[in-house]
């Protein structure tokens, strides 16, 4: 069974291409810790193209969090600007290297989006 | 709120504001403190000289990030008699640096014990105005040999306030304190160093390498020269316009703030001291506000609004994909979720008005890189337009929050919850839906289809959208249209009823174009007729509407900002003597501030008060106000860009003398334009 990080990381290295990124260039690395034990995942972005290596290497920007709240995070169920500000996920190097990729996040899943009420009343 | 003596120094979102005498002593009625991020890291900061409270003789704010102190010992007397003078010279950039200076005028030697009390609640910019009980984590004091360390910490979170100084002193955890004796004419210094740390796990600050300009006193002074030096000159016959235009370009220059993500950059804070943080709307209606004179801000809003535009569905945030945020905070309860600043997306003026802003910069500055470099965010805002802001599916801009705790219920500029109502004074429920948003959302479209066009190769996307620009229009006349009061409702209910009240709001229409041509007389007559028109201003709302409060915050006082596009919607139409009208008493007012326009003022007649009464009001200078008189100046002069050359079409009152602006930058490089007054305001009101 492959855990949601891993699943997260994929499907970005499957997708080669994400639009929300077009204008955004350089290299994250992911430390995820737990105890003694960091996983290391590096993301490679040339104007929108991703690739995605589970590796240790020089970063541009080094994320660093627990891997259960980095899970939350890619899943939706925890924002990672709040997570920043708490300190519960820490940033090395070119902080809107972040806040570019936290947008490519899902919302949480509960959230339903606008009400819509196609009533055909109104106006 | 802080009391009018109080004094408010600033650097980007670091501020101080203090009573008179340079003391802090924050409680929830008197706000004090030093801030920054959202945060106060210092609530105490009390200087005592053998054990006295000093007494304010004086003091100067030099510049809006420094001020100076002058103090004699003991408290306010009839008769001031004092051996000693205290001189406290303080600066913001970066961090927070206090130097004291001490005086013996005695002929006797004296021994002095001077101490600062030094302390912090570490309470968040939304907490400071409550009595603050229940913090959730915890507090420490740690005197070290060299310096006090002030901190607080919940989970992760650490805010850390370190003092020092340069001169040796006794520190504990309530302060710090030195003993010294004094020569006659002897004098002794003392510079103290307050350095604000948001510190995440590893011990490094989340700000690290990220600052607006250099920090260092000189550093601010020499960027604020550059500032005034790149703006155009205006020169007045009668000086108020002109000293108000100065003191507008230096609250401006005060105002820009530098987001922790833009790297450097900068775009206007809302206001100061409590929004000097990034607001979607105050932002843009600023940029627009200044675009002949500070084009360059309009760049950098756009950018960083772009990138931190909505992507997904996110109910506590009001996020949406292809929503431009409304507010970005960065203190403890943004960072616990119990606000949602992180940023909060629950505005729907914000995101048309982000387009607007876009193409008039394109036609002052013939920057077609931007236009190009933004073609995305610009689909997906007015694809947000179309798609998630019509909750009823009839084609306009309806709202209603999904965060129904900490969200905002009103979400246009009329923010209050009671700023939208019925004629007979009841408040609609909601999806709502005000005129105004209609409009702006109509000239995003005929921008838009004009960016398609040239700049993004697209003339079947342009053509779509001026089908959909001329559809809006022809509906929102028929939908909005109070036939037997001549005048458009200030919004829609669900079921399509109309909110029959008279408000400021039907200038934005004619600012946004969206009003038919043979409406427009009237809607100019209302503007400046007796129920809107107050002498100084057009009111919110108009007199003899139930809610109509002179003092109302959106229900009768007159705000300057919403002056400035009323004026600017009247010229629109062809209405230059009422756009002038509207200019020149919002400039007289001015003069009453010292030029710089508060919020929001009272709409009472203006014979009857014969000066404009200021609302009680949190932030002065507040970007919106401050960018008024700038856009008024454009509205007299008629500015306007016309291809690649600026149209210049002057329309000024009689009283207001000759105006010139030097040097207005845009495609054209810079040019010159010159006014004399020639309208009678006294005729007109006849």
């Amino acid at each position: 069974m492959v855990d949601t990080t891993t699943r997260f990381f994929e499907d970005l290295d499957r997708r080669g291409f994400e639009p929300l990124l077009a204008k955004t260039s350089g290299t994250l690395r992911f430390d995820l810790h737990e105890g003694p034990h960091t996983t290391h995942w590096v993301l490679e972005i040339d104007h929108g193209s991703l690739r995605v290596r589970q590796a240790d290497g020089e970063a541009d920007t080094v994320v660093g969090t627990e891997p259960r709240l980095f899970a939350e995070l890619v899943g939706g169920e925890e924002n990672a600007i709040a997570a920043l500000l708490r300190g519960d996920m820490t940033v090395m190097g070119d902080l809107r290297l972040v806040l570019q990729v936290e947008r490519v996040f899902p919302g949480p899943p509960d959230s339903r989006g606008p009400h819509h009420t196609f009533s055909g009343r109104g106006a | 709120m802080p009391g009018n003596n109080t004094v408010r120094i600033l650097d980007g979102n670091t501020f101080v504001v203090s009573e008179d005498t340079g003391d802090i002593e924050a409680t929830p009625n008197e706000p004090t403190g030093l801030f920054s991020l959202d945060t106060r890291y210092l609530s105490k900061w009390v200087l005592t000289v053998n054990g006295e409270r000093l007494n304010a003789l004086s003091y100067d704010d030099l510049q809006y990030y420094e001020a100076r102190f002058f103090l004699v010992p003991g408290m306010a007397t009839h008769y001031v008699d004092a051996k000693l003078s205290i001189i406290r010279e303080r600066a913001v950039g970066g961090s927070f640096r206090e130097t004291l200076t001490i005086l013996n005028h005695d002929e006797k030697a004296v021994d002095l014990q001077i101490r600062m009390d030094a302390g912090s609640d570490f309470a968040d910019l939304f907490q400071v105005k409550d009595e603050i009980l229940n913090k959730k984590g915890e507090h420490y004091a740690e005197a070290e040999s060299d310096r006090l360390r002030l901190g607080y910490r919940r989970g992760n979170f650490r805010r850390e306030t370190i003092v020092s100084a340069d001169q040796p002193a006794r520190y504990d955890q309530r302060g710090f304190a030195w003993s010294i004796r004094l020569e006659p004419n002897e004098q002794w210094d003392a510079v103290i160093d307050v350095q604000t740390f948001a510190i995440g796990p590893g011990g490094r600050d989340l700000r690290m390498g990220l600052r607006a300009h250099g920090t260092e006193r000189l550093a601010l002074q020499h960027d604020l020269e550059e500032w005034i030096s790149r703006a155009p000159k205006v020169n007045s016959e009668h000086d108020r316009v002109a000293a108000t235009y100065r003191r507008s370009l230096v609250d401006l220059a005060a105002l820009r703030f530098s987001p922790l993500s833009l790297g450097g950059q900068t775009l206007p804070a809302a206001g100061l001291p409590w929004f000097m943080t990034m607001f979607g709307r105050d932002s843009i209606l600023t940029c627009l506000q200044v675009l002949p004179f500070a084009p360059e801000m309009s760049k950098t809003t756009l950018r960083i609004l772009a990138a931190l535009q909505g992507t997904r569905f996110d109910d506590f945030r009001d996020e949406d994909p292809g929503r431009i945020l409304h507010e970005m905070r960065y203190g403890e309860t943004a960072a616990f979720e119990e606000q949602p600043h992180s940023p909060y997306y629950g505005s729907v003026d914000a995101t048309p008005l982000f387009v607007v802003l876009l193409d008039e910069y394109e036609r002052w500055s013939g920057d077609g890189a931007l236009v190009k470099e933004l073609e995305r965010e610009c689909r997906a805002a007015l694809k947000w337009i179309d798609d998630y802001a019509d909750l009823l599916g009839n084609g306009y801009i309806w709202y209603e929050r999904r965060n129904t705790d900490t969200g905002l219920e009103n979400q246009c500029w009329k923010d209050s919850w009671d700023s939208i109502s019925y004629a007979d004074g009841t408040l609609p429920p909601f999806p709502r839906a005000t005129c105004e948003v209609q409009g702006y959302a109509y000239d995003a479209k005929v921008r838009a289809a004009r960016m398609a066009r040239e700049f993004w190769g697209d003339p079947a996307y342009a053509d779509q959208l001026e089908r959909g620009a001329a559809e809006l229009k022809r509906r929102f006349n028929n939908d909005w249209w109070v036939a037997d009061r001549g005048f458009y409702a200030l919004a829609l209910d669900p079921d399509g009823r109309q909110c029959e009240v008279l408000s400021s709001n039907i200038g934005h229409l004619l600012w946004s174009g969206i009003v038919d041509d043979e409406r427009a007389p009237t809607i100019a007559e209302h503007l400046v007729g007796s129920r809107l028109w107050s002498g100084w201003g057009v009111r919110t709302l108009a007199e003899g509407e139930v809610r109509y409060n002179p003092i109302g915050y959106h229900n009768g006082t007159i705000w300057p900002f919403d002056n400035s596009f009323v004026a600017w919607g009247l010229r629109r139409y062809g209405f230059a003597e009422e756009a002038a009208t509207v200019a020149n008493g919002i400039l007289d007012a001015a003069t009453y501030f010292d030029g710089r326009l508060p919020e929001a003022f009272g709409g009472y007649r203006r014979e009857l008060t014969k000066f404009p009464v200021e609302y009680p009001t949190a932030c002065s200078p507040q970007a919106w106000s401050t960018g008024a008189p700038l856009l008024l100046l454009r509205s007299m002069l008629g500015l306007e860009p016309h291809e690649q050359h600026l149209a210049v079409d002057p329309r000024l009152p009689v009283g207001m003398g000759r105006i010139e602006v030097l040097d207005i930058p845009g495609r054209w490089g810079r040019v010159d334009a010159f006014a004399r007054g020639r309208i009678d305001l006294e005729e007109l009101a006849d």
